[in-house]
């Protein structure tokens, strides 16, 4: 079958790799710091690709759309496909409330030639991990019709306003769909809709599932095993260049806060939040965060308001999101040669064995490795530069 | 007889294997109000935190501790300081590592001090020393030996003002903090500082703005000293609301309802058809 979009040759078709050859041993014979060492090279490198200043699709609408068929009960991944998948899921769900804390979440699954919503779209990460633990029971059965999956998600995707990003997850463990109709119908109209469709195949590539990520502007990928499944996943935690199609508008937004009048005590009230669930209902405090709108009691913040449908959140969770807009700048890579002591960030000494540091191209401060990524990755904000009143005021304008 | 052997070593080695790891940043700026009134504060300060620090280390002979002075220009580590350990001896029967955190911190603090030039900014940058200070925390994480737990955090001790302009800095230790699960603890000395506040609410550390800079010692011991788990059953005081409003990019002023730009996340306090910072 030729692959006409993809220029990528077939792997019997490339050059003889000496893929061993990369790995060296150390003094003591360990492989371990070799292994080490390609990892964190992998992890800069995705760094470095990451581009600045782009407009990002902020306001993320994920649905995650699960294969629960047979294929799933296959072992290859440990316990089976589904429970790693499902752990591995519950971890996403997390970083990605946590990454993007004014976005939601759907979830769809596919079984038995169906698809089924079993959680609209939303931005409470405790029900939906509490929903994808409760996915341990589901049985597997039948086929996973694709078709059918996008086309419920897109028929809840089209309702969004222009300015929302709109995005689907696939992940696919079977290599076949079973679908009532033509599904290149529903690629080119998840197209024209600006949905933008990523997949990760638990088994092997799908000539469907690489055209329909190709058209909609999506990555498409198959696992190795389940740690680069996790990394895969994680790829998709950090929001996607805004699409063309996208619009950006001002949206209204409610900062609720406590209702605090001096010398009175604050009065008992009811949340809105659990006011109808039947598990744990509502039960009168005090405290809490008030829309500023409706005077509606919300327990938890981001939350869409119940009576009002203004969306509420806090400074802090737009904060949260800036690191995205504004990243760290990126350090250059450079050969030890006794520029400095120690790392500026951790204070480690530097050794003979540190081979490579750091420096930042703003502040000229040495870091290293370790600091590197934990800059990049975690803190987002440079040490040296931040402690630095001319870099600092430079920063600034 | 063998059952009570066993247990007795698992309550024996259960408090060992908790450590605290507490790192310390004294805003030393001379910009400050309090010092530029009355510079001796500072020695009097610096007095208290060594003294605060000797009294965390010997709550527990496994607890680790890190000094940070955040000056005008630079942060630094003052304890431990670059390069090799002082050379100690026991002076008046006081425990060597006392000696030695007094020793070395004043040394450093003196360099620190002494390297001052003439411009002085009046802003210390406490969100750059709390970001080394993560770091720093990020390390001794790393490299601690498996098995062993570390509570580890940062107590701010600073009588400047916080400002705006670093707000994102700030955002992003507080959550870098709160995910590492590190605690930041503000006293304040001076001024209400409202951002640090909302940074120990996040990482559900304590505020404390101090009325009395001639009690700073005792607020320090009683406040701060107990750790984290410990802080629970601790009669203390209450935790403050915070103020999460959001402050509009255009006048600056806190918001009830705004209008946020879907790209670049921008607030504005009154409705335009497109938004002014990314177009």
């Amino acid at each position: 079958m030729a692959d006409d979009e993809d220029p990528k040759e077939y792997r019997w078709e490339t050059g003889y790799e000496k893929t061993w050859e990369a790995i060296k041993e150390d003094d003591d014979g360990f492989l371990e710091a070799s292994v080490a060492e390609i990892i964190q090279r992998a992890k800069r490198k995705r760094q470095q690709n990451k581009q600045v200043n782009s407009k990002l699709g902020m306001m993320r609408h994920l649905y995650v759309i699960l294969d629960c068929s047979d294929a799933m009960s296959a072992q290859d991944l440990k316990p089976t496909r589904l429970l790693c998948t499902l752990k591995i899921l519950e971890n996403f769900i997390e970083e990605f409330f946590d990454q993007n804390p004014i976005s939601q979440m759907g979830i769809i699954i596919m079984h038995n030639k169906r698809a089924e919503k079993i959680c609209d779209l939303g931005g409470n990460f405790r029900k939906y991990i509490k929903t994808v633990n409760g996915l341990t029971k589901t049985a597997l059965i039948g086929e996973p019709s694709l078709q059918n999956g996008l086309e419920l998600a897109l028929k809840s995707l089209k309702l969004l306003p222009s300015h929302a990003s709109r995005e689907i997850l696939v992940i696919m463990g079977s290599l076949t769909t079973c679908d009532p109709s033509d599904i290149n119908k529903t690629i080119s109209s998840l197209k024209h809709e600006g949905v933008r469709c990523s997949v990760v195949g638990l088994a092997a590539e799908v000539h469907v599932c690489r055209q329909l990520a190709n058209e909609t502007g999506g990555v498409y990928n198959v696992i190795l095993d389940d740690s680069h499944f996790k990394d895969l996943l994680y790829q998709q935690v950090d929001p996607p260049p805004a699409a063309v199609c996208l619009e950006s508008s001002l949206i209204k937004m409610g900062f609720p806060h406590q209702m605090i009048v001096e010398g009175t005590e604050e009065p008992l009230t009811m949340c809105m939040c659990h006011v109808d669930s039947s598990e744990e209902g509502s039960k009168l405090t005090t405290g809490g965060y008030y829309c500023p709108q409706c005077y509606s009691k919300y327990c938890e913040l981001p939350v869409e308001c119940r009576s009002c449908g203004l969306t509420l959140v806090s400074a802090p969770h737009l904060a949260r999101s800036y690191h995205h807009l504004f990243p760290a700048a990126s350090y250059r890579e450079m050969e030890f040669d006794n520029q400095s002591l120690n790392c500026f960030a951790c204070q480690k000494v530097f050794l003979e064995t540190d081979k490579q540091i750091y420096s930042c191209s703003n502040c000229e401060q040495y870091f290293c490795l370790d600091c590197d990524i934990f800059v990049h990755d975690i803190l987002h904000t440079c040490p040296g530069c931040a402690t630095n009143p001319t870099t600092f005021q430079m920063f600034q304008s | 007889m063998n059952f009570e052997l066993s247990s007795d070593r698992v309550t024996e080695t259960s408090p060992l294997d908790e450590t605290s790891l507490l790192v310390i940043i004294l805003d030393t700026n001379p910009g400050q109000r309090i010092l530029r009134e009355n510079p001796h504060i500072l020695t009097q300060c610096t007095d208290s935190v060594i003294a605060f620090a000797n009294a965390h280390l010997m709550q527990k002979a496994q607890n680790k501790l890190a000094i940070m002075a955040c000056h005008s220009k630079i942060s630094e580590f003052v304890y431990p300081g670059p390069g090799k350990p002082l050379d100690i001896r026991q002076v008046d029967g006081q425990y060597e590592v006392f000696t030695l955190v007094e020793k070395t911190v004043k040394q450093n603090l003196m360099k620190v001090l002494t390297s001052e030039t003439s411009t002085v900014y009046t802003e210390s940058l406490l969100a750059g020393a709390i970001a080394m200070a993560l770091c720093y925390i990020a390390r001794i994480l790393r490299t601690k030996t498996p098995g062993l737990k570390i509570n580890s955090r940062i107590l701010t001790v600073t009588g400047s003002s916080d400002s705006a302009s670093q707000y994102m800095n700030y955002m992003n230790v507080f959550f870098t903090a709160q995910k590492q699960s590190v605690v930041i603890d503000v006293c304040a000395l001076d001024q209400h500082l409202s951002l640090l506040q909302q940074g120990c609410d996040i990482t559900s550390g304590l505020y404390l703005r101090i009325p009395q800079i001639q009690g700073l010692l005792q607020y320090l011991l009683w406040v701060f000293l107990p750790e984290p788990p410990v802080r629970q059953k601790l009669v203390l005081p209450p935790p403050v609301k915070v103020d999460y409003r959001a402050a509009c990019f255009c006048h600056r002023e806190l918001i009830d309802v705004g209008y946020v730009c879907s790209v670049c996340l921008s607030i504005f306090c009154k409705f335009s058809p497109i938004c002014t910072t990314c177009q």
